[in-house]
Protein backbone atom coordinates (compact mmCIF):
# COMPACT_ATOMS: atom_id res chain seq x y z
CA UNK A 1 0.00 0.00 0.00
CA UNK A 2 1.47 3.47 -0.57
CA UNK A 3 0.76 6.18 1.20
CA UNK A 4 -1.13 9.49 -0.23
CA UNK A 5 -0.37 12.12 2.04
CA UNK A 6 1.69 14.72 0.79
CA UNK A 7 5.10 15.14 1.77
CA UNK A 8 7.51 17.83 0.75
CA UNK A 9 10.55 16.44 -1.30
CA UNK A 10 13.35 16.85 1.21
CA UNK A 11 11.57 14.71 3.75
CA UNK A 12 13.47 11.61 4.16
CA UNK A 13 10.72 9.42 4.50
CA UNK A 14 9.95 9.91 0.99
CA UNK A 15 12.69 7.16 -0.18
CA UNK A 16 10.68 4.67 1.83
CA UNK A 17 7.79 4.32 0.42
CA UNK A 18 8.57 3.14 -3.15
CA UNK A 19 11.02 -0.19 -3.41
CA UNK A 20 14.56 1.37 -4.07
CA UNK A 21 15.93 -1.43 -6.18
CA UNK A 22 18.82 1.09 -7.00
CA UNK A 23 22.11 -1.64 -7.15
CA UNK A 24 19.52 -4.43 -8.58
CA UNK A 25 21.69 -6.15 -11.31
CA UNK A 26 18.84 -7.83 -12.91
CA UNK A 27 16.93 -5.45 -15.47
CA UNK A 28 13.43 -4.05 -14.73
CA UNK A 29 12.13 -5.49 -18.30
CA UNK A 30 11.72 -8.70 -20.09
CA UNK A 31 14.51 -9.98 -21.79
CA UNK A 32 15.07 -8.63 -25.52
CA UNK A 33 17.27 -11.60 -26.73
CA UNK A 34 17.96 -15.15 -26.56
CA UNK A 35 21.10 -14.32 -24.99
CA UNK A 36 20.24 -12.04 -22.64
CA UNK A 37 17.49 -14.41 -21.26
CA UNK A 38 20.36 -17.28 -21.24
CA UNK A 39 22.67 -14.57 -18.94
CA UNK A 40 19.96 -13.52 -16.58
CA UNK A 41 18.59 -17.07 -15.37
CA UNK A 42 20.13 -18.06 -12.32
CA UNK A 43 21.39 -21.55 -11.93
CA UNK A 44 21.39 -23.79 -9.22
CA UNK A 45 23.92 -22.15 -6.11
CA UNK A 46 24.65 -19.20 -9.00
CA UNK A 47 24.30 -15.52 -7.88
CA UNK A 48 25.05 -12.08 -9.44
CA UNK A 49 27.15 -8.95 -8.67
CA UNK A 50 27.05 -5.65 -10.14
CA UNK A 51 30.59 -4.55 -10.40
CA UNK A 52 30.63 -0.88 -11.58
CA UNK A 53 29.79 1.73 -12.53
CA UNK A 54 31.71 3.86 -10.58
CA UNK A 55 34.52 0.93 -9.90
CA UNK A 56 37.67 2.42 -9.66
CA UNK A 57 39.53 -0.75 -11.96
CA UNK A 58 36.85 -0.64 -15.03
CA UNK A 59 39.04 2.20 -16.32
CA UNK A 60 36.21 4.93 -16.32
CA UNK A 61 32.58 4.15 -16.03
CA UNK A 62 31.66 0.17 -17.05
CA UNK A 63 28.98 -1.59 -15.31
CA UNK A 64 29.40 -5.25 -15.25
CA UNK A 65 27.28 -7.87 -14.06
CA UNK A 66 28.86 -10.87 -12.62
CA UNK A 67 27.27 -14.41 -12.46
CA UNK A 68 29.08 -15.75 -9.89
CA UNK A 69 29.16 -19.25 -8.68
CA UNK A 70 30.86 -19.46 -5.42
CA UNK A 71 33.54 -17.23 -5.70
CA UNK A 72 34.22 -17.89 -9.48
CA UNK A 73 32.78 -16.66 -12.17
CA UNK A 74 30.55 -18.24 -14.45
CA UNK A 75 29.44 -15.31 -17.39
CA UNK A 76 29.76 -11.42 -17.52
CA UNK A 77 27.55 -9.07 -19.03
CA UNK A 78 28.82 -5.55 -19.75
CA UNK A 79 26.61 -2.81 -19.92
CA UNK A 80 28.03 0.01 -21.95
CA UNK A 81 26.58 3.48 -22.30
CA UNK A 82 27.81 5.58 -19.00
CA UNK A 83 29.96 7.45 -20.65
CA UNK A 84 28.37 7.40 -24.85
CA UNK A 85 28.57 11.37 -26.12
CA UNK A 86 27.31 10.76 -29.60
CA UNK A 87 30.73 11.31 -31.29
CA UNK A 88 29.93 10.17 -34.46
CA UNK A 89 26.89 12.18 -34.65
CA UNK A 90 28.66 15.43 -33.55
CA UNK A 91 31.22 14.79 -36.21
CA UNK A 92 28.69 14.90 -38.68
CA UNK A 93 27.46 17.96 -37.74
CA UNK A 94 30.81 19.43 -37.72
CA UNK A 95 33.30 20.84 -40.81
CA UNK A 96 36.28 19.15 -41.41
CA UNK A 97 38.34 20.84 -39.12
CA UNK A 98 35.92 20.75 -35.78
CA UNK A 99 35.54 16.73 -36.38
CA UNK A 100 39.87 16.23 -35.58
CA UNK A 101 38.92 18.04 -32.13
CA UNK A 102 35.83 15.37 -31.17
CA UNK A 103 37.88 12.38 -31.32
CA UNK A 104 40.20 13.74 -29.34
CA UNK A 105 38.71 12.75 -25.75
CA UNK A 106 37.60 9.23 -27.13
CA UNK A 107 41.22 7.43 -25.98
CA UNK A 108 42.25 10.35 -23.57
CA UNK A 109 45.77 8.96 -22.75
CA UNK A 110 47.00 8.75 -26.44
CA UNK A 111 44.65 11.10 -28.48
CA UNK A 112 47.43 11.85 -31.11
CA UNK A 113 46.75 8.37 -32.43
CA UNK A 114 42.81 9.10 -32.61
CA UNK A 115 43.29 12.38 -34.27
CA UNK A 116 45.38 10.54 -36.30
CA UNK A 117 42.89 8.10 -38.15
CA UNK A 118 39.89 10.90 -39.07
CA UNK A 119 42.83 12.82 -40.51
CA UNK A 120 44.52 10.38 -42.99
CA UNK A 121 41.16 9.86 -44.01
CA UNK A 122 39.71 12.97 -44.51
CA UNK A 123 43.54 13.65 -46.50
CA UNK A 124 42.56 10.65 -48.66
CA UNK A 125 39.03 12.11 -49.66
CA UNK A 126 40.59 15.45 -50.15
CA UNK A 127 43.91 13.98 -52.28
CA UNK A 128 46.34 15.79 -49.86
CA UNK A 129 49.75 15.63 -50.48
CA UNK A 130 51.46 15.71 -46.70
CA UNK A 131 54.79 16.91 -46.40
CA UNK A 132 57.56 14.96 -45.36
CA UNK A 133 58.21 16.82 -42.41
CA UNK A 134 54.72 16.86 -41.09
CA UNK A 135 54.52 13.09 -41.27
CA UNK A 136 57.69 12.46 -39.54
CA UNK A 137 57.07 14.97 -36.81
CA UNK A 138 53.53 13.08 -36.24
CA UNK A 139 55.49 9.75 -36.02
CA UNK A 140 57.61 11.24 -33.38
CA UNK A 141 54.77 12.80 -31.28
CA UNK A 142 52.88 9.80 -31.83
CA UNK A 143 55.65 6.99 -30.52
CA UNK A 144 56.07 9.65 -27.61
CA UNK A 145 52.35 9.43 -26.97
CA UNK A 146 52.16 5.00 -27.34
CA UNK A 147 55.50 5.46 -24.34
CA UNK A 148 53.16 7.46 -22.14
CA UNK A 149 50.13 5.29 -22.84
CA UNK A 150 52.08 1.96 -22.21
CA UNK A 151 53.41 3.43 -19.06
CA UNK A 152 50.15 4.45 -17.88
CA UNK A 153 49.15 1.00 -18.34
CA UNK A 154 51.66 -0.62 -16.61
CA UNK A 155 50.87 1.43 -13.81
CA UNK A 156 47.24 1.42 -13.82
CA UNK A 157 47.16 -2.38 -14.12
CA UNK A 158 50.17 -2.83 -10.92
CA UNK A 159 47.47 -0.80 -8.81
CA UNK A 160 44.51 -2.66 -10.26
CA UNK A 161 46.39 -6.16 -9.04
CA UNK A 162 47.08 -4.05 -5.13
CA UNK A 163 50.37 -2.44 -5.82
CA UNK A 164 51.05 1.02 -5.39
CA UNK A 165 54.76 1.50 -6.07
CA UNK A 166 54.70 1.30 -10.09
CA UNK A 167 52.09 4.10 -10.84
CA UNK A 168 54.42 6.37 -8.71
CA UNK A 169 57.30 5.08 -11.33
CA UNK A 170 55.22 5.25 -14.11
CA UNK A 171 53.79 8.48 -13.77
CA UNK A 172 57.75 9.96 -13.61
CA UNK A 173 57.91 8.86 -17.11
CA UNK A 174 54.27 10.07 -18.45
CA UNK A 175 54.45 13.40 -17.05
CA UNK A 176 57.86 14.29 -18.87
CA UNK A 177 56.52 12.99 -22.05
CA UNK A 178 53.52 14.66 -21.29
CA UNK A 179 55.01 18.18 -20.52
CA UNK A 180 57.00 17.52 -23.44
CA UNK A 181 54.08 17.18 -25.64
CA UNK A 182 52.52 20.57 -24.31
CA UNK A 183 55.67 22.36 -24.81
CA UNK A 184 55.09 20.95 -28.85
CA UNK A 185 51.71 21.25 -29.07
CA UNK A 186 49.77 23.39 -26.53
CA UNK A 187 47.74 20.67 -24.33
CA UNK A 188 48.73 18.35 -21.99
CA UNK A 189 46.11 15.70 -23.02
CA UNK A 190 43.54 16.45 -25.72
CA UNK A 191 46.44 17.76 -28.17
CA UNK A 192 44.58 18.44 -31.17
CA UNK A 193 47.96 19.06 -32.96
CA UNK A 194 47.25 17.07 -35.96
CA UNK A 195 46.29 19.26 -39.42
CA UNK A 196 44.41 18.10 -42.39
CA UNK A 197 47.65 18.47 -44.26
CA UNK A 198 50.10 18.44 -41.47
CA UNK A 199 50.64 19.65 -37.94
CA UNK A 200 50.19 22.60 -36.24
CA UNK A 201 53.08 23.71 -35.19
CA UNK A 202 57.01 22.66 -36.00
CA UNK A 203 59.28 21.44 -33.63
CA UNK A 204 60.40 23.97 -30.78
CA UNK A 205 63.45 24.62 -28.91
CA UNK A 206 61.89 23.49 -25.77
CA UNK A 207 60.32 20.60 -27.06
CA UNK A 208 63.80 19.21 -28.20
CA UNK A 209 65.78 20.36 -25.27
CA UNK A 210 63.32 17.93 -22.79
CA UNK A 211 63.35 15.30 -25.61
CA UNK A 212 66.92 15.10 -25.86
CA UNK A 213 67.36 14.95 -21.79
CA UNK A 214 64.95 12.56 -21.48
CA UNK A 215 66.16 10.31 -24.27
CA UNK A 216 69.56 10.17 -22.77
CA UNK A 217 67.96 8.44 -20.05
CA UNK A 218 64.30 6.99 -20.75
CA UNK A 219 65.70 3.26 -21.50
CA UNK A 220 67.62 3.22 -18.30
CA UNK A 221 64.57 4.49 -16.68
CA UNK A 222 61.86 2.20 -18.28
CA UNK A 223 64.22 -0.85 -17.78
CA UNK A 224 64.45 0.24 -13.65
CA UNK A 225 60.60 0.43 -13.20
CA UNK A 226 59.75 -2.76 -15.26
CA UNK A 227 62.30 -4.56 -12.54
CA UNK A 228 59.41 -3.52 -10.04
CA UNK A 229 56.90 -5.92 -11.64
CA UNK A 230 59.15 -8.75 -14.13
CA UNK A 231 61.09 -9.71 -11.22
CA UNK A 232 58.24 -9.75 -8.71
CA UNK A 233 57.39 -13.23 -8.01
CA UNK A 234 54.23 -12.81 -6.87
CA UNK A 235 52.99 -10.44 -9.68
CA UNK A 236 54.26 -12.60 -12.39
CA UNK A 237 52.76 -15.92 -10.78
CA UNK A 238 49.91 -14.25 -10.55
CA UNK A 239 49.70 -13.21 -13.92
CA UNK A 240 50.63 -15.88 -15.69
CA UNK A 241 47.93 -18.35 -17.22
CA UNK A 242 45.38 -15.86 -16.36
CA UNK A 243 42.79 -14.64 -19.19
CA UNK A 244 44.50 -16.85 -21.64
CA UNK A 245 42.90 -16.80 -25.42
CA UNK A 246 44.28 -18.46 -28.13
CA UNK A 247 45.56 -17.17 -31.89
CA UNK A 248 42.01 -18.47 -33.46
CA UNK A 249 39.71 -17.19 -31.11
CA UNK A 250 41.45 -13.85 -30.58
CA UNK A 251 41.07 -13.62 -34.57
CA UNK A 252 37.43 -14.43 -34.04
CA UNK A 253 37.13 -11.87 -32.17
CA UNK A 254 38.35 -9.48 -34.17
CA UNK A 255 41.14 -8.46 -31.58
CA UNK A 256 43.94 -6.27 -32.85
CA UNK A 257 46.74 -4.81 -31.64
CA UNK A 258 49.42 -5.74 -28.03
CA UNK A 259 46.45 -8.10 -27.35
CA UNK A 260 46.53 -10.03 -30.55
CA UNK A 261 50.16 -10.23 -30.48
CA UNK A 262 50.61 -11.63 -27.89
CA UNK A 263 48.59 -14.47 -29.00
CA UNK A 264 51.33 -14.95 -31.47
CA UNK A 265 50.22 -13.18 -35.02
CA UNK A 266 52.46 -10.47 -35.76
CA UNK A 267 49.67 -8.22 -37.22
CA UNK A 268 50.90 -4.34 -36.59
CA UNK A 269 48.99 -1.70 -39.04
CA UNK A 270 52.00 0.33 -39.51
CA UNK A 271 53.85 -3.58 -41.54
CA UNK A 272 50.61 -4.82 -42.62
CA UNK A 273 49.08 -2.09 -44.25
CA UNK A 274 52.05 0.81 -43.94
CA UNK A 275 50.61 5.11 -44.00
CA UNK A 276 52.96 8.16 -43.41
CA UNK A 277 56.73 7.02 -43.20
CA UNK A 278 56.72 3.65 -41.52
CA UNK A 279 57.69 1.90 -44.15
CA UNK A 280 61.28 3.70 -44.16
CA UNK A 281 61.90 3.12 -40.59
CA UNK A 282 63.55 0.48 -39.36
CA UNK A 283 61.68 -1.64 -36.13
CA UNK A 284 60.86 -5.16 -34.97
CA UNK A 285 57.16 -6.25 -34.20
CA UNK A 286 57.55 -8.24 -31.07
CA UNK A 287 54.89 -11.20 -30.73
CA UNK A 288 54.46 -13.39 -27.72
CA UNK A 289 52.99 -17.23 -27.74
CA UNK A 290 51.35 -17.61 -24.45
CA UNK A 291 48.19 -15.27 -24.93
CA UNK A 292 47.59 -14.67 -20.98
CA UNK A 293 47.94 -11.67 -19.56
CA UNK A 294 51.79 -11.30 -18.87
CA UNK A 295 52.55 -11.97 -22.64
CA UNK A 296 50.01 -8.90 -22.82
CA UNK A 297 52.22 -7.00 -20.32
CA UNK A 298 55.49 -8.16 -21.52
CA UNK A 299 54.72 -7.14 -24.91
CA UNK A 300 53.86 -3.61 -24.25
CA UNK A 301 56.92 -3.18 -22.21
CA UNK A 302 59.18 -4.35 -25.49
CA UNK A 303 57.07 -2.11 -27.75
CA UNK A 304 58.29 0.74 -25.34
CA UNK A 305 61.88 -0.26 -26.64
CA UNK A 306 60.69 -0.38 -30.43
CA UNK A 307 58.97 2.80 -29.63
CA UNK A 308 62.81 4.50 -28.80
CA UNK A 309 63.53 2.81 -31.42
CA UNK A 310 61.41 4.87 -33.94
CA UNK A 311 61.69 7.65 -32.10
CA UNK A 312 65.58 8.12 -32.29
CA UNK A 313 65.57 7.51 -36.09
CA UNK A 314 62.44 10.02 -36.41
CA UNK A 315 65.37 12.59 -34.42
CA UNK A 316 68.17 11.48 -37.27
CA UNK A 317 66.07 11.39 -40.43
CA UNK A 318 64.22 14.60 -39.82
CA UNK A 319 64.20 16.24 -43.05
CA UNK A 320 63.77 20.49 -43.26
CA UNK A 321 60.76 22.02 -44.74
CA UNK A 322 57.04 22.84 -44.86
CA UNK A 323 54.63 21.20 -41.87
CA UNK A 324 51.60 21.90 -43.61
CA UNK A 325 50.80 21.15 -47.10
CA UNK A 326 48.61 24.72 -48.80
CA UNK A 327 44.79 23.69 -48.49
CA UNK A 328 41.49 25.96 -48.78
CA UNK A 329 40.79 27.68 -45.65
CA UNK A 330 37.08 25.58 -46.03
CA UNK A 331 37.37 21.99 -47.40
CA UNK A 332 34.94 20.57 -49.53
CA UNK A 333 36.34 17.35 -50.76
CA UNK A 334 34.35 15.49 -53.58
CA UNK A 335 31.77 12.91 -53.19
CA UNK A 336 33.91 9.53 -51.98
CA UNK A 337 34.71 7.10 -49.13
CA UNK A 338 37.75 6.86 -47.68
CA UNK A 339 39.03 4.75 -44.56
CA UNK A 340 42.05 4.97 -43.07
CA UNK A 341 43.73 2.94 -40.14
CA UNK A 342 46.03 3.46 -37.82
CA UNK A 343 47.75 1.23 -35.13
CA UNK A 344 47.46 2.83 -31.74
CA UNK A 345 48.40 1.51 -28.29
CA UNK A 346 45.66 -0.55 -27.70
CA UNK A 347 45.40 -1.83 -31.19
CA UNK A 348 43.45 -0.22 -34.96
CA UNK A 349 41.92 2.43 -34.38
CA UNK A 350 40.37 3.61 -37.44
CA UNK A 351 38.08 5.84 -39.25
CA UNK A 352 35.47 5.33 -42.18
CA UNK A 353 34.99 9.05 -44.02
CA UNK A 354 32.03 9.63 -46.48
CA UNK A 355 31.69 12.65 -48.15
CA UNK A 356 28.98 14.32 -49.94
CA UNK A 357 30.59 17.11 -51.66
CA UNK A 358 29.54 19.56 -48.25
CA UNK A 359 32.21 20.71 -45.71
CA UNK A 360 31.13 18.21 -43.32
CA UNK A 361 31.28 14.92 -43.56
CA UNK A 362 28.51 13.13 -44.03
CA UNK A 363 29.03 9.83 -42.38
CA UNK A 364 32.16 9.71 -40.12
CA UNK A 365 32.37 5.78 -38.64
CA UNK A 366 35.03 5.12 -36.10
CA UNK A 367 36.78 2.12 -35.00
CA UNK A 368 37.95 1.65 -31.44
CA UNK A 369 40.26 -1.28 -30.19
CA UNK A 370 39.14 -0.61 -26.46
CA UNK A 371 35.32 -1.98 -27.82
CA UNK A 372 36.58 -4.70 -29.70
CA UNK A 373 39.05 -6.06 -26.84
CA UNK A 374 35.66 -5.67 -24.11
CA UNK A 375 34.10 -7.57 -25.49
CA UNK A 376 36.07 -10.32 -25.57
CA UNK A 377 36.58 -10.44 -21.74
CA UNK A 378 33.78 -12.69 -21.79
CA UNK A 379 35.30 -15.52 -23.23
CA UNK A 380 38.79 -14.92 -21.03
CA UNK A 381 36.85 -14.88 -17.86
CA UNK A 382 34.88 -17.87 -16.89
CA UNK A 383 36.28 -20.24 -14.44
CA UNK A 384 38.25 -17.46 -12.76
CA UNK A 385 37.93 -16.10 -9.33
CA UNK A 386 35.94 -12.46 -9.05
CA UNK A 387 39.60 -10.72 -8.14
CA UNK A 388 41.38 -11.68 -11.04
CA UNK A 389 38.54 -9.56 -13.47
CA UNK A 390 39.93 -6.68 -12.63
CA UNK A 391 43.78 -8.19 -13.35
CA UNK A 392 42.14 -9.93 -17.00
CA UNK A 393 40.37 -6.16 -17.83
CA UNK A 394 43.29 -4.12 -16.72
CA UNK A 395 45.91 -6.76 -18.90
CA UNK A 396 43.58 -5.53 -22.41
CA UNK A 397 43.91 -2.04 -21.24
CA UNK A 398 40.52 -0.92 -22.47
CA UNK A 399 39.31 3.21 -22.06
CA UNK A 400 36.12 3.54 -21.46
CA UNK A 401 36.41 6.85 -23.26
CA UNK A 402 37.01 4.56 -26.94
CA UNK A 403 34.60 2.13 -25.65
CA UNK A 404 31.84 4.51 -25.46
CA UNK A 405 32.30 6.79 -27.71
CA UNK B 1 46.43 0.53 -55.51
CA UNK B 2 45.74 -3.00 -56.82
CA UNK B 3 44.76 -3.25 -60.30
CA UNK B 4 44.89 -7.41 -60.13
CA UNK B 5 43.20 -7.44 -57.22
CA UNK B 6 40.20 -5.96 -58.58
CA UNK B 7 40.41 -8.34 -61.55
CA UNK B 8 40.08 -11.34 -59.49
CA UNK B 9 37.10 -9.85 -57.65
CA UNK B 10 35.27 -9.65 -60.68
CA UNK B 11 36.01 -12.59 -61.96
CA UNK B 12 35.05 -14.55 -58.91
CA UNK B 13 31.95 -12.44 -58.08
CA UNK B 14 31.10 -11.35 -61.21
CA UNK B 15 26.89 -12.40 -61.26
CA UNK B 16 26.66 -11.31 -57.10
CA UNK B 17 28.25 -7.43 -57.83
CA UNK B 18 25.52 -4.54 -57.96
CA UNK B 19 27.49 -2.22 -59.07
CA UNK B 20 31.29 -1.69 -60.64
CA UNK B 21 34.23 -2.13 -58.64
CA UNK B 22 36.00 0.88 -57.46
CA UNK B 23 39.50 1.87 -56.45
CA UNK B 24 40.81 5.04 -54.94
CA UNK B 25 43.67 5.35 -52.96
CA UNK B 26 44.64 2.01 -51.34
CA UNK B 27 41.30 0.88 -51.20
CA UNK B 28 38.82 -1.44 -53.72
CA UNK B 29 35.36 -1.26 -52.91
CA UNK B 30 32.60 -3.76 -54.21
CA UNK B 31 28.75 -3.54 -53.90
CA UNK B 32 26.49 -6.83 -53.21
CA UNK B 33 23.25 -7.00 -52.36
CA UNK B 34 22.12 -7.96 -48.54
CA UNK B 35 21.41 -11.29 -49.43
CA UNK B 36 24.57 -12.07 -50.87
CA UNK B 37 26.49 -11.05 -47.51
CA UNK B 38 26.66 -15.12 -46.54
CA UNK B 39 28.27 -16.24 -49.28
CA UNK B 40 30.29 -13.38 -50.11
CA UNK B 41 32.03 -13.09 -46.86
CA UNK B 42 32.39 -16.73 -46.35
CA UNK B 43 34.11 -17.36 -49.83
CA UNK B 44 36.64 -13.87 -49.39
CA UNK B 45 37.21 -15.35 -44.89
CA UNK B 46 38.07 -19.06 -46.41
CA UNK B 47 39.32 -19.50 -49.86
CA UNK B 48 43.05 -19.99 -49.57
CA UNK B 49 43.43 -17.28 -52.28
CA UNK B 50 41.59 -14.56 -50.90
CA UNK B 51 42.05 -15.13 -47.15
CA UNK B 52 40.57 -12.18 -45.65
CA UNK B 53 41.16 -13.32 -41.93
CA UNK B 54 40.62 -9.64 -40.48
CA UNK B 55 37.44 -7.93 -40.07
CA UNK B 56 38.31 -4.64 -39.64
CA UNK B 57 35.13 -2.53 -39.43
CA UNK B 58 31.50 -2.93 -39.87
CA UNK B 59 29.26 0.20 -39.70
CA UNK B 60 26.18 0.94 -40.82
CA UNK B 61 25.54 4.02 -43.15
CA UNK B 62 22.21 5.60 -44.01
CA UNK B 63 22.31 7.51 -47.21
CA UNK B 64 19.02 9.17 -46.58
CA UNK B 65 17.51 6.83 -49.20
CA UNK B 66 18.76 3.27 -47.88
CA UNK B 67 20.93 1.98 -45.34
CA UNK B 68 23.89 -0.15 -46.19
CA UNK B 69 26.17 -2.10 -44.07
CA UNK B 70 29.87 -1.57 -44.75
CA UNK B 71 32.18 -4.11 -43.93
CA UNK B 72 36.32 -3.31 -44.20
CA UNK B 73 38.41 -6.36 -44.80
CA UNK B 74 42.47 -7.21 -44.62
CA UNK B 75 44.17 -9.80 -46.27
CA UNK B 76 47.84 -10.80 -46.97
CA UNK B 77 47.00 -11.32 -50.42
CA UNK B 78 46.35 -7.67 -51.62
CA UNK B 79 47.61 -4.59 -50.27
CA UNK B 80 44.54 -3.28 -50.93
CA UNK B 81 41.82 -2.36 -48.06
CA UNK B 82 38.66 -4.35 -49.45
CA UNK B 83 35.23 -2.18 -48.63
CA UNK B 84 32.15 -4.36 -48.97
CA UNK B 85 28.92 -2.57 -49.22
CA UNK B 86 25.65 -4.30 -48.35
CA UNK B 87 23.64 -1.58 -50.11
CA UNK B 88 19.66 -1.07 -50.39
CA UNK B 89 18.73 -1.89 -47.13
CA UNK B 90 15.10 -0.80 -46.63
CA UNK B 91 14.82 2.38 -44.65
CA UNK B 92 11.24 1.13 -42.92
CA UNK B 93 12.60 -2.71 -42.21
CA UNK B 94 16.73 -2.89 -42.62
CA UNK B 95 17.93 -6.50 -42.44
CA UNK B 96 20.70 -7.54 -43.26
CA UNK B 97 22.17 -10.97 -42.22
CA UNK B 98 25.12 -11.19 -39.24
CA UNK B 99 28.86 -12.35 -39.87
CA UNK B 100 29.32 -13.42 -36.28
CA UNK B 101 29.12 -16.82 -37.57
CA UNK B 102 32.48 -15.90 -39.10
CA UNK B 103 33.86 -13.17 -36.48
CA UNK B 104 32.45 -13.31 -33.13
CA UNK B 105 33.70 -10.09 -32.24
CA UNK B 106 31.12 -8.63 -34.81
CA UNK B 107 28.78 -9.00 -32.61
CA UNK B 108 29.29 -5.73 -30.59
CA UNK B 109 29.85 -4.02 -33.65
CA UNK B 110 26.59 -5.07 -34.93
CA UNK B 111 24.92 -3.64 -31.67
CA UNK B 112 25.83 -0.66 -32.18
CA UNK B 113 24.43 -0.57 -35.60
CA UNK B 114 21.21 -1.91 -34.62
CA UNK B 115 21.28 0.62 -31.75
CA UNK B 116 22.15 3.66 -33.96
CA UNK B 117 20.44 2.81 -37.19
CA UNK B 118 17.47 0.25 -36.58
CA UNK B 119 19.42 -2.22 -38.57
CA UNK B 120 18.52 -6.07 -37.78
CA UNK B 121 21.09 -8.45 -38.32
CA UNK B 122 20.01 -12.31 -38.55
CA UNK B 123 21.75 -14.78 -36.93
CA UNK B 124 23.08 -11.84 -34.13
CA UNK B 125 21.94 -14.12 -30.91
CA UNK B 126 22.09 -10.90 -28.82
CA UNK B 127 20.98 -8.36 -31.06
CA UNK B 128 20.12 -5.24 -27.94
CA UNK B 129 20.85 -1.78 -27.47
CA UNK B 130 24.54 -1.54 -26.30
CA UNK B 131 24.92 2.64 -25.83
CA UNK B 132 21.54 3.52 -25.53
CA UNK B 133 19.07 3.09 -22.40
CA UNK B 134 17.26 -0.12 -23.11
CA UNK B 135 13.44 1.69 -23.26
CA UNK B 136 14.76 4.15 -25.76
CA UNK B 137 12.95 4.63 -29.12
CA UNK B 138 15.12 6.68 -31.58
CA UNK B 139 18.03 5.69 -33.66
CA UNK B 140 20.31 8.43 -33.27
CA UNK B 141 22.75 7.90 -36.22
CA UNK B 142 19.76 8.26 -39.17
CA UNK B 143 19.72 10.97 -41.22
CA UNK B 144 16.06 12.11 -39.68
CA UNK B 145 17.10 11.96 -36.35
CA UNK B 146 18.07 16.29 -35.55
CA UNK B 147 20.50 16.74 -32.75
CA UNK B 148 17.86 18.11 -30.58
CA UNK B 149 17.19 15.80 -27.89
CA UNK B 150 14.02 13.89 -28.44
CA UNK B 151 14.46 11.82 -25.73
CA UNK B 152 11.37 12.64 -23.85
CA UNK B 153 9.68 10.86 -26.22
CA UNK B 154 10.59 7.44 -24.73
CA UNK B 155 8.53 5.78 -22.18
CA UNK B 156 10.89 6.64 -19.35
CA UNK B 157 10.17 10.29 -19.84
CA UNK B 158 14.13 10.73 -21.15
CA UNK B 159 14.89 9.67 -17.45
CA UNK B 160 15.64 5.87 -16.47
CA UNK B 161 13.48 4.31 -13.47
CA UNK B 162 17.12 3.88 -11.92
CA UNK B 163 17.52 7.75 -11.93
CA UNK B 164 14.24 8.47 -10.68
CA UNK B 165 14.11 6.40 -7.69
CA UNK B 166 14.45 9.71 -5.48
CA UNK B 167 12.35 12.18 -6.90
CA UNK B 168 8.81 12.98 -4.63
CA UNK B 169 5.79 10.76 -5.94
CA UNK B 170 3.97 14.04 -6.64
CA UNK B 171 6.89 15.56 -8.79
CA UNK B 172 6.23 15.95 -12.43
CA UNK B 173 8.09 13.83 -14.60
CA UNK B 174 10.34 15.04 -17.18
CA UNK B 175 8.16 13.91 -19.86
CA UNK B 176 5.15 16.13 -19.29
CA UNK B 177 8.04 18.98 -18.72
CA UNK B 178 9.20 18.81 -21.74
CA UNK B 179 5.59 18.03 -24.08
CA UNK B 180 4.67 20.88 -22.08
CA UNK B 181 7.49 23.34 -22.81
CA UNK B 182 7.85 22.11 -26.53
Amino acid sequence: MTTTTERPSDDPRVKLDRDLGLFEPVPPYPPRTEREAEFYTLGDGQMFINMGPQHPSTHGVLRVVLKLDGEKVVDLDPVLGYLHRGVEKLCENADYHQAICYTDPLEYVSSLFTEWSPVIAFEKLMDVKVPRRAEYIRVLSSELNRIASHALFLGWMALDLGGLTPILWSFIERDEIVDMLAALTGQRMLFNYFRIGGVNGDLNHEFMSRLGDWMSRAAEHIEAGNGLLNENEIFVRRMRGLGTIDQKTALRMVMTGPNLRATGVPFDVRRAHPYSVFPELDFDIPTRQEGDCLARYLLRMDEIKQSLRIIDQCLHQMPDGPIMAKLPRLLRPRPGRAYAAVEGPRGQLSTYAVSDGTDQPFRMRIHDPSFIHLQSVGLMMPGHLVADTMAIMASLDPIMGGVDK
Amino acid sequence: MDRRFKERLEARFGEQLTGPIRQRNDETEMRIGPGDVVPVMTALHDEPELRFEFLSDLAGVDTGVVMQVVYHLWSDTTSDWLRVIADGLLRDDPRAPSVTFLWKGAEWMEREAYDMFGITFEGNRDLRRIYMPPDYQSFPLRKDFYLADDASRSPGGGVRPMERTHTPSNAPTTALVRRGSV
